[in-house]
């Protein structure tokens, strides 16, 4: 997901860390160039070199603004395990987190120097496919054994030999009442001619696509090249006739509470803390369903730190850690008993604990689906045809 | 007349060259040598979506596709910038005219102040437009009052924002430019022309936009060059209808990994913008001018 993190009371214009993932995208794109440059200079003789590190820290990339803000829950990691954690928020976006870390260093055989990433579920599947990820050490890690059920077996990664969810979260529509002066209940209400030029989608192409697929009635679980030209039709359709403000990561978070947009396509956490702020921001899972995803974390296949870093995300397994993870950042808990460790953290807890979008009710699960594994060539035409809509 | 060489001269028969050794090794390192590499990827094929590196294949299609599919892009990223470099000559000639020859005293602080907003960088500035140009925002609700915009209109997200986002940040690379050309006059060439019943337009046309062509020239290419490739006015000000061609050449880089595109783009920019100088120059008659 691009961008995600956590909401906050969003100031009209760009906040500081906004500003420093921007900057840091851009940074991203200076610096690729040369790498580039260097790569195609010459096929280099392929070398694995394992990373080392220095006495006992692992490395480990997660998205910005994924952990408490003033990571406590680190500091209680590191106790935990014994080991210093190099905890760094450089993770803006899957494609530009591949482009600029994983494929540059594990296509080569080289170390990324982490031992712990955190990425989508498409791209998670994309890494191991291509090899470049090692088992998790599941002997070093009693906890993982209360990952909800319903994760515990995603078809690109059968029995999680290689993953675990960090969090989880819906993709649903996101809208601001006092512009739309009406409840939204369907993707359909995207489209409406009175809301021109205040709506936005994602950039994430299977949140996207997955909802227009869905108001098509076709099935973006197992989703083919065919079944998607409907609702890619429809996105191009809103592109064209200037329905469309433009395709965006997270900062849809500040336009849609200044007023900027009227309606979006959104990510549920965030919209959980913008709603307690303004009860005129609401998030609803389309009457035609929404979707579902995880961000999970991997180990590269170049770590020697693998147990450490299994028994780091171990720590987020034991559901009172894991309680406090959700109370910091309100997405959902990939987690069994979390509900329960919250209802003890006191009257905000308890709040959360009643949010279906924190904590899913079985009506709300019901109502979302994931989108299905692509191989490579499918990806490739729906990435081609999704960036020629977005317009680059 | 011929003069006697200065003792010494000849024993530095060498030391243009090695003036020249530090810039000359600078651009053959990171210029020349990118540009090299640039051009093979450009012109290789990728075994698979994953190929980090592509093979080098004499892989002229990557052009003519890339012309194809992003024809739009390139007509519009030259478009905005074409629009904003006369933007820039029409608000900024004026403005290094003023300063010239009537700041007075105070022309080192008018140019200061030209150049103050530069302090801060060209992310934030371009988002500082973003808050002033929202629906909600004090532009907006001003346009709407007096008219201008209809109501429910909005200036976010169309080109003009884009438009006027270029403008904004490359002004001072017009302004200065424009500004030594100016200062370098020797007014006394006016009163001259005055003398000889010149009225003060005619002055002006005659005497001195001529000798300030090379000012307005150097800020048209510091201001058109840039802006043609750039991506965060179009990213973050316009829409999805506005992009640029260096948001395509981002994407394609990083997120869709089709490097050999990218750099084919990049060569085809940069081709297109070579030529349009030479022309500019030819029109200009620059050869003299400088």
């Amino acid at each position: 997901m691009s961008n995600r993190r956590r909401p906050r009371l969003a100031p009209p214009h760009l906040s500081r860390r906004q500003f420093l993932g921007r900057a840091g995208a851009l940074a991203g794109a200076v610096a690729i160039g040369p790498s580039i440059l260097a790569a195609c200079g010459r096929r280099r003789r392929r070398r694995r070199r394992r990373w080392g590190g220095g006495g006992d820290t692992i490395v480990i990339s997660n998205w910005i603004e994924y952990i408490d803000e003033d990571k406590a829950l680190i500091a209680a990691s590191e106790e935990a395990i014994g080991a210093k954690v190099d905890y760094k928020e450089d993770v803006n976006d899957n494609n530009e987190y591949f482009a600029t870390v994983l494929q540059p260093n594990l296509g080569q055989g080289r170390s990324p120097n982490r031992d712990g990433f955190i990425v989508t579920d498409w791209m998670a599947a994309r890494v191991i496919g291509l090899q470049w990820v090692q088992e998790l050490v599941r002997e070093a890690a009693p906890n993982l054994a209360n990952l909800r059920a319903a994760l515990a077996d995603p078809s690109w990664d059968p029995g999680r030999r290689y993953s675990v969810p960090w969090q989880t979260g819906m993709t649903g529509i996101a809208y601001n009442r006092s512009v739309t002066g009406r409840d939204l209940t369907s993707t359909q209400d995207l489209l409406d001619p009175a809301f021109s030029g205040r709506v936005t989608f994602l950039t994430e192409m299977r949140d996207t696509v997955g909802l227009f697929m869905l108001l098509d009635g076709k099935d973006p679980t197992n989703p083919t090249f065919e079944d998607a030209q409907g609702a890619f039709d429809t996105i191009e359709e809103a592109k064209n006739s200037g329905q469309l403000r433009g395709f965006t990561g997270n900062e849809y978070v500040n336009d849609l509470s200044t007023g900027n947009l009227a309606a979006c396509i959104a990510w549920s956490g965030d919209v959980a803390q913008l709603t307690k702020d303004d009860p005129n921001i609401r998030f609803v899972i389309p009457a035609e369903g929404g979707m579902l995803w995880s961000d999970n974390f991997l180990i590269p296949e170049t770590s020697e730190k693998a147990e450490l870093a299994t028994r780091w995300i171990d720590f987020f397994y034991d559901p009172v850690n894991a309680a406090q993870l959700t109370m910091a950042i309100q997405y959902i808990s990939p987690v069994d008993g979390v509900a329960d460790e919250l209802r003890k953290l006191g009257p905000d807890g308890v709040a959360l604990a009643e949010n279906p979008l924190v904590v899913p009710t079985d009506e709300s699960l019901a109502q979302v689906r994931i989108f299905g594994s692509l191989d490579e060539e499918e990806e490739q035409r729906f990435d081609e045809r999704f960036a020629a809509i977005t317009g680059a | 007349m011929e003069r006697e060489p200065a003792p010494g001269v000849k024993r530095g028969r060498f030391a243009p060259y090695g003036l020249l050794a530090p810039g000359v090794l600078w651009l053959a390192l990171f210029f020349l040598v990118p540009l090299a590499t640039l051009l093979r990827m450009s012109l290789s094929s990728k075994a698979n979506r994953f190929d980090f590196e592509p093979d080098f294949t004499w892989e002229w299609s990557n052009y003519s596709d890339a012309i194809t599919e992003f024809g739009e892009q390139f007509r519009r990223s030259f478009a905005y910038a074409g629009i904003a470099t006369v933007l820039c000559i029409l608000i900024g000639y004026p403005l290094a005219y003023v300063i010239a020859f009537r700041g007075g005293r105070y022309r080192n602080l008018l140019l200061g102040l030209v150049v103050v907003p530069f302090f801060t960088s060209y992310l934030i500035r371009t988002f500082a437009w973003r808050t002033l140009l929202a629906d909600e925002g004090p532009v907006v609700s001003l346009l709407q009052d007096v008219g201008v915009l209809a109501d429910g209109g909005r200036l976010l997200a169309t080109s003009w924002a884009v438009i006027g986002g270029l403008t904004y940040n490359f002004l001072p690379f017009m302004v200065l430019p424009i500004y030594v050309a100016l200062e370098k006059i020797d007014v006394r060439l006016v009163d001259a022309a005055r003398d000889l019943y010149s009225n003060g337009w005619r002055a002006f046309r005659k005497v001195v936009l001529p000798l300030s062509l090379p000012g307005v020239f150097a800020g048209s290419l510091l201001t058109f060059i840039p802006a043609s490739g750039d991506f965060v006015n179009a990213q973050f000000l316009g829409g999805p209808n506005h992009t640029m061609i260096g948001n395509v050449v981002q994407n394609q880089f990083l997120v869709q990994l089709d490097y050999p595109t990218a750099a084919a783009l990049g060569f085809i920019l940069m081709t297109i913008i070579t030529v349009a100088v030479l022309v500019y120059a030819r029109i200009l008659g620059t050869e003299e001018l400088v």
